[in-house]
């Protein structure tokens, strides 16, 4: 009688280890969608598969609001937790009403921005600002390129970025070292490893 | 020491980017700022009594350029202003090119369960009072369900409970209805049952009783926006003393006429009115043992300037008829008389009064004077004042949730005895 209360109760365990690993897999995208590529002394990323201007945050851009993207691109080094160069952006999106194309601006570098776009365009965009520096990356050991990106949540409007503007580095690291609350849109890419030797520059 | 080196260079770079943007900020990431603002309107067919600084600032928003601090800061204040949950902006194309309009949307739901202390107080001489409130919504509807021991309002203590359902619209938002059931035991002060005992008084319609129950619907109907009209009935139950008497009812009619406006000349002053006329009619008609008819007629004035605020408050009551003690009129207590104890100034309450009371208050300070006279029919009124200094939180006289600290002094010939009042939201 009680190894079969034991049976039941690990049976809804695994249920639940598996929704709720259902759910984690819903908000992530397999290992082969980020792409990495050299460019010079950069590090760039390509994910044609990822499509973060979408469902709430896609209708707050219809109703002409900003919408705050984090990026975080960290680089890890002989092992995947071992992390050696990160590098963090915040982009804003939003969409002409009139227009009905989207615009995205870097916040921290109001002079870096792009308008006119349709929606793969912006998030294609958002991925081309985020870089790595080969220098500090080791030439001969296996590395991998791992990319969260987060909705900035902007439930009240006095949290929305543009009310702090001065949006630093340190915010980013800050907001990266917590884990994403659980309303907030977060997906996260992991590239296939790769040497530094194996990308064409 | 070469780690260190490293570990400075990198802060100092990492510093150096997040000051960059600082010195060029203004610009808005909106691309959508270098549209015109046509209109500012609320989605759907709401509309919204606000302060004239928000209409203003409305004004200056349109014709301006799209800028989404600005409509920010719009947002926050119409929220604070109508104890909204969240009110957020969208942009639609306006009717002339370049041109946008501006919708806000205004989330009212309350939270789905609220707990609350809506009134508490202490008077050294007459001890606590304390409502605790537990309220749900869903949809239009709220349910709200309080616990209270009051021995500072009546000339009895009452302690109980209420259960009240709100309708917030009944076909349209200027109908409201309500029901509520009260039950209440009654405790009452030794001079209380001593002048009971010796009732001379030819108009008290019931002795004490032990407990009563009420149950009371009611329709709330807005005439004009600050005038409201609320209308019902009060079938009152009382439980005798003895357990072998007979109960007691005192059913009413309720009639309630309220007149509550502010105005808000300028950043610096506020100004507010509430002005109310209560009758209630007891009559044999609705099966009523008691037949009396209750006026009742309250204005508060408010002035705010700056840091300095007065407050007025005027109440009048009659009593024709047969009342029980619940509807009798009562000085002395941590609203009224301020310093007075209400059973030396009368201990089963008068079916005449007349109160004034004068607040001043500069910052946190508050001085306040209070006069007053409650009386029978036949006899002839005295007079009484009293004063007191005190404390209280919100610099405005219209914040919610304010707490006073005060002493107050009853002012007669011989001896000074002070009485310390604590409160909140009373």
């Amino acid at each position: 009688m009680r190894s079969g209360s034991r049976i039941h109760s690990l049976a809804a365990g695994a249920f639940l280890l598996a929704l709720l690993s259902l759910g984690v897999l819903a908000m992530s995208v397999s290992t082969e969608d980020l792409i990495v590529r050299r460019s010079g002394d950069l590090i760039r990323v390509t994910a044609p598969r990822l499509h973060f201007i979408t469902g709430k945050s896609l209708q707050r851009l219809h109703d002409g609001s900003i919408v705050p993207f984090d990026f975080q691109l960290s680089i890890a080094s002989g092992t995947r937790s071992n992390v050696i160069q990160r590098a963090f952006e915040r982009f804003t999106v939003s969409y002409d009403v009139w227009e009905e194309r989207f615009s995205v601006v870097r916040l921290r570098d109001f002079r870096k921005s792009a308008s006119n776009l349709s929606a793969s365009a912006a998030e294609s965009w958002c991925l081309e600002n985020i870089l790595a520096q080969t220098p500090a990356l080791p030439a001969d050991r296996q590395l991998w390129a791992r990319l969260e990106v987060r909705s900035a949540e902007s439930k009240e409007p006095s949290s929305s970025p543009y009310a702090d503007p001065g949006i630093s580095i340190t915010t980013l690291i800050g907001i990266f070292s917590r884990p994403p609350r659980p309303a907030q849109d977060h997906w996260s890419l992991e590239s296939s490893a790769f040497h530094l030797s194996d990308l064409k520059p | 020491m070469k780690f260190a080196l490293l570990q400075i260079l990198a802060t100092a770079a990492l510093l150096a980017q997040s000051t960059e943007p600082s010195s060029r900020e203004p610009a808005d990431p909106n691309i959508n700022s270098r549209y015109t603002v046509e209109s500012i309107g609320f989605t759907g067919q709401s509309h919204y009594r606000l302060s004239t600084g928000a209409i203003e600032e409305m004004h200056r928003l349109i014709g301006a350029k799209v800028s989404t601090e600005a409509l920010n800061r719009l947002a926050r204040r119409i929220r604070s202003e109508l104890r909204a949950t969240e009110v957020t902006f969208k942009l639609a194309r306006g009717g002339e090119p370049n041109h946008v309009k501006v919708l806000l949307e205004v989330d009212k739901r309350k939270s789905n369960f609220d707990l609350s202390i809506p009134a508490f107080s202490y008077q050294s001489r007459q001890g606590w009072t304390g409502v605790a409130e537990a309220a749900t919504t869903f949809g239009a509807n709220t349910l709200t369900a309080g616990a209270l021991s009051d021995g500072d309002t009546l000339a009895e203590r009452y302690t109980g409970f209420k259960i009240r359902y709100d309708r917030l619209s009944f076909g349209t938002d200027r109908i409201r209805l309500g029901f509520e059931f009260d039950s209440y035991h009654e405790l009452y002060d030794r001079a209380t049952l001593t002048a009971l005992d010796n009732a001379s008084s030819s108009s008290l319609g019931a002795g004490a009783y032990r407990s009563r129950t009420d149950f009371e619907p009611s329709a709330t109907f807005v005439l004009a926006k600050p005038l409201t009209l609320t209308v019902g009935l009060s079938f009152e139950q009382m439980q005798p003393q003895v357990s072998a008497a007979h109960s007691e009812s005192a059913n009413a009619v309720i009639n309630t006429l309220r007149y509550h406006q502010r105005w808000e000349n300028s950043d610096a002053t506020n100004q507010e009115l509430d002005a109310g006329y209560n009758l209630r009619a007891a009559t044999r008609s609705i099966g009523s043992d008691l037949s009396y008819i209750r006026h009742l007629v309250n204005a508060h004035y408010g002035l705010r300037h700056e840091h300095q605020s007065v407050e007025v408050t005027l109440t009048a009551g009659v009593i024709y008829g047969h009342a029980p003690l619940f509807e009798r009129f009562v000085l002395g207590n941590s609203s009224t008389l301020r310093g007075w104890n209400k059973y030396d100034v009368d201990p089963i309450g008068g079916n005449r009064v007349v109160h004034g009371s004068v607040t001043y208050g500069y910052h946190i300070m508050r001085v306040f004077y209070d006069t007053g006279s409650v009386w029978d029919q036949g006899k002839s009124p005295e007079a009484r004042h009293s004063a007191g200094i005190g404390v209280s939180s919100g610099l405005g006289i219209f914040h919610k949730g304010a707490f006073l600290l005060a002493v107050a002094f009853p002012i007669r010939q011989g001896r000074a005895d002070p009485v310390f009042i604590a409160g909140m939201n009373f």
